[in-house]
């Protein structure tokens, strides 16, 4: 899958919005690190995907018209065996159809269950002027509620991601607190990097998210992603 | 020197300058330009009203009615015409083949007006196509103390200015060259360039970054048109030499409020602050603290790490000036054992301390020798990168106003430690009660390029500020 070819996908579409399976295929290509998704479009083949996987695996609508996947029942996590996958699937598609009763619905993702570590996100927008800033701030209220996050323009050298994620004021979380080990910040500056490159080599790309990011005492995974594209 | 071959450099280093549509009683800008005539500049007048013709005569300067009768390229022309008439003025600059001009004429974009966005567009549509460096309009223009060229009456015309300013604003631009030469602090060009429609920040700050008798870069910016190009020169000028930006407009209010000013739509601020970090400049709230980084800048030594050695004169004091330098972000470390030792030997411990702060005026007692052996101590040692030292008017005023020397020996013997040390030094001298005295004193620190402060606060802000681009 290149970057051009799904590009083409989507406009021919009419979509600007990658879906998680594109965006981050293109993104592991790229270097960044992020669970590895496919789409299944019956329940059957959510069932193969998932056993060719390995359980524990995570079942995700995939639509361009559901922008929050939790909100319609989307998603769900920590499916163990092919049982209950094919229940994850068909659960996902009657109530996402019912809350949701004229989105196109593609299918559903299926990726590994990844283990919980410290949320951040990783995120891009495009300013009228500058161009193509990049966003990294920890994960739910931190990002929401009280703004703790810190922006660079593209293109990112080392000490830009570095500077980035030492002056949010959440860092201690990332340092470590109540015994947790801290997160692995090279890992972290290394996703920052990665994207930079990604997005400054496809201006195309006018948004994106990588929300959650996982950060782990040994590295960092990206377990959810979208990409807006511009318009052709 | 100049910047051979740059867009700017004429206009920068003008030798023929026109002053178009001046009005009496005052002639502002005749009377503000007469520097640049008596230096030998060919400053011509332009105005076709009889009435005002007199009048500009008896200034010497000579005037003209139409200026197609200046046969000379005009390197800078200050325009004050209604705005009606402006483009007719530019297609004469463009005749002339003259090489910029700050156009003070108002009523434009900033009023949100069908006519004046009409006619500025008029105006930005002419200078465009001509590649003609149109300064403003909405501004002050150009202050250039070495040729004589200024926005002001009261400011400065001197030839060893080294600080550049850029600014959106005209009062800020004028108040900024004001205020920092009541602080010993000198300009070497500043442009104050209002809407910005045809040349930008960016112009003017390549311009300044590459020119060798700037050494420091300021700026009152409220909004770029082309955000890259900033960004793309902001970071070629911190390479080149420190950049301070003050940003006008930082709230949702303050935004608006730039908007009917100079027109400018403001990133969000966030956004803006990463921006600034990135290229390494310094960033700024307002004037005070602009002045604070740039005086550092100057007469000081940017400090190589945030451990500082703190000297006041008293307990209180030594609390506060602490908590101060803290706050602010830079560290008070233990000096090393060397120090202590040496200290120990002579320090008086009572009614003193000399931990870190030092509490030294009851050591000191007015010994010049005292002083510089602590100087000297703290300067030798390995955890200390930078010092900030109290004077204090409360107590020191009465004995510096009975006997004039020992003042000035207090300042020779910090100028000679500046002079001898590589690491950053700054001075506190609060007014307390002696306002007016402090205030005539104050230049004698300047004259030796100490860097002097008010308040340990705003001295702190300064150190962390150039502390955190290295």
């Amino acid at each position: 899958m290149t970057f051009q070819s799904v590009l083409a996908q989507a406009r021919a579409e009419g979509r600007t919005l990658l879906n998680e399976v594109e965006a981050k295929e293109l993104l592991r290509e790229a270097g960044v690190p992020a669970t590895a998704a496919t789409l299944a479009t019956s329940r059957d083949q959510a069932q193969s995907q998932a056993d060719a996987m390995g359980y524990p695996v995570v079942l995700k609508v995939v639509s361009q018209d559901i922008a929050h996947k939790s909100d319609v029942g989307g998603v769900k996590l920590n499916l163990q065996d092919r049982a209950a996958v094919g229940e994850a699937f068909d659960a996902i598609m009657t109530s996402a159809k019912a809350a949701e009763p004229n989105a196109r619905i593609a299918g559903v993702s299926v990726q590994q269950m990844a283990k919980q570590g410290t949320e951040v996100i990783v995120g891009m927008t495009t300013d009228p002027q500058f161009g193509p800033v990049l966003m990294f701030g920890l994960g739910g209220i931190m990002v929401e509620v009280l703004k703790d996050v810190s922006f660079r323009l593209v293109p990112l050298e080392a000490k830009d991601a570095d500077q980035m994620i030492s002056e949010i004021k959440g860092k201690p979380i990332l340092d470590g607190v109540r015994g947790q080990p801290p997160s692995d910040l090279a890992a972290l500056r290394n996703t920052i990097l990665k994207v930079s490159e990604f997005v400054q080599k496809h201006p195309e790309v006018r948004e994106l998210d990588l929300n959650p990011v996982f950060a782990y005492p040994d590295g960092a995974l990206a377990v959810d992603a979208r990409i807006v594209v511009s318009e052709a | 020197m100049a910047v051979p071959g740059h867009r700017l450099d004429r206009m920068f280093n003008p030798k023929v300058v026109a002053v178009v549509g001046d009005k009496g009683p005052n002639y502002m800008w005749l009377q503000n330009n007469m520097p640049f005539k008596e230096r030998g500049g060919t400053l011509y007048s332009v105005q076709l009203d009889p009435k005002e013709i007199e009048g500009i005569e008896a200034l010497g300067v000579k005037n003209v009615t139409s200026m197609a009768d200046i046969t000379e390229e005009i390197d800078y022309a200050v325009v004050a015409v209604p705005r009606q008439v402006s483009h007719y003025v530019l297609k004469d600059l463009i005749a002339n083949k003259a090489h910029g001009a700050g156009f003070f004429t108002s009523g434009f974009a900033e009023t949100g007006e069908e006519l004046g966005i009409k006619l500025q567009d008029t105006l930005v549509a002419a200078a465009k196509e001509a590649n003609f460096n149109l300064v403003g309009p909405n501004c002050m223009g150009l202050y250039l103390p070495k040729a004589g060229v200024r926005f002001n009456a009261d400011a400065p015309v001197r030839t060893d200015g080294t600080i550049g300013f850029l600014s959106q604003s005209g009062t800020h631009g004028i108040m900024f060259s004001l205020v920092s030469a009541a602080n010993g602090l000198y300009v070497s060009r500043c442009a104050s360039f209002g809407n910005a429609v045809v040349l930008d920040v960016s112009d003017y700050l390549e311009y300044l970054a590459l020119d060798d008798e700037t050494e420091v870069i300021g700026m009152y910016v409220e909004g770029v048109k082309d955000g890259r190009k900033f960004f793309e020169t902001l970071k070629m000028a911190t390479a080149r030499k420190p950049v301070v930006v003050w940003k006008g407009g930082q709230t949702a209010a303050g935004a608006r409020a730039t908007m009917s000013h100079t027109g400018s739509l403001a990133a969000p601020q966030s956004i803006w602050d990463g921006m600034v970090r990135q290229c390494g400049a310094i960033a700024t709230n307002n004037l005070d603290e602009t002045l604070d980084v740039m005086k550092l800048l100057t007469f000081g030594k940017r400090p190589k790490g945030p451990r500082m050695a703190l000297l006041a004169q008293t307990g209180g004091q030594s609390v506060s000036i602490t908590d101060a330098f803290a706050k602010a972000g830079l560290s008070v470390p233990r000096f090393s054992d060397e120090t202590y030792a040496e200290l120990g030997t002579f320090f008086n411990i009572v009614g003193g301390s000399y931990q870190n702060p030092l509490d030294m005026a009851g050591t000191i007692q007015g010994s010049m020798d005292t002083l510089d052996r602590i100087l000297r101590l703290l300067d030798a040692d390995p955890n200390v990168d930078a010092m900030a030292m109290e004077l204090s008017a409360m107590f020191a005023a009465r004995q510096w106003k009975k006997n004039p020397e020992s003042l000035d020996k207090t300042i020779d013997e910090i100028a000679t430690h500046m002079a001898r040390s590589n690491k950053s030094f700054v001075v506190v001298l609060h007014p307390a009660h002696e306002a007016e005295y402090v205030a005539q004193i104050a230049p004698k620190f300047h004259a030796r390029r100490i860097p002097l402060y008010q308040s340990f606060e705003r001295a702190a802000a300064a150190v962390a500020r150039v502390r955190a681009v290295g």
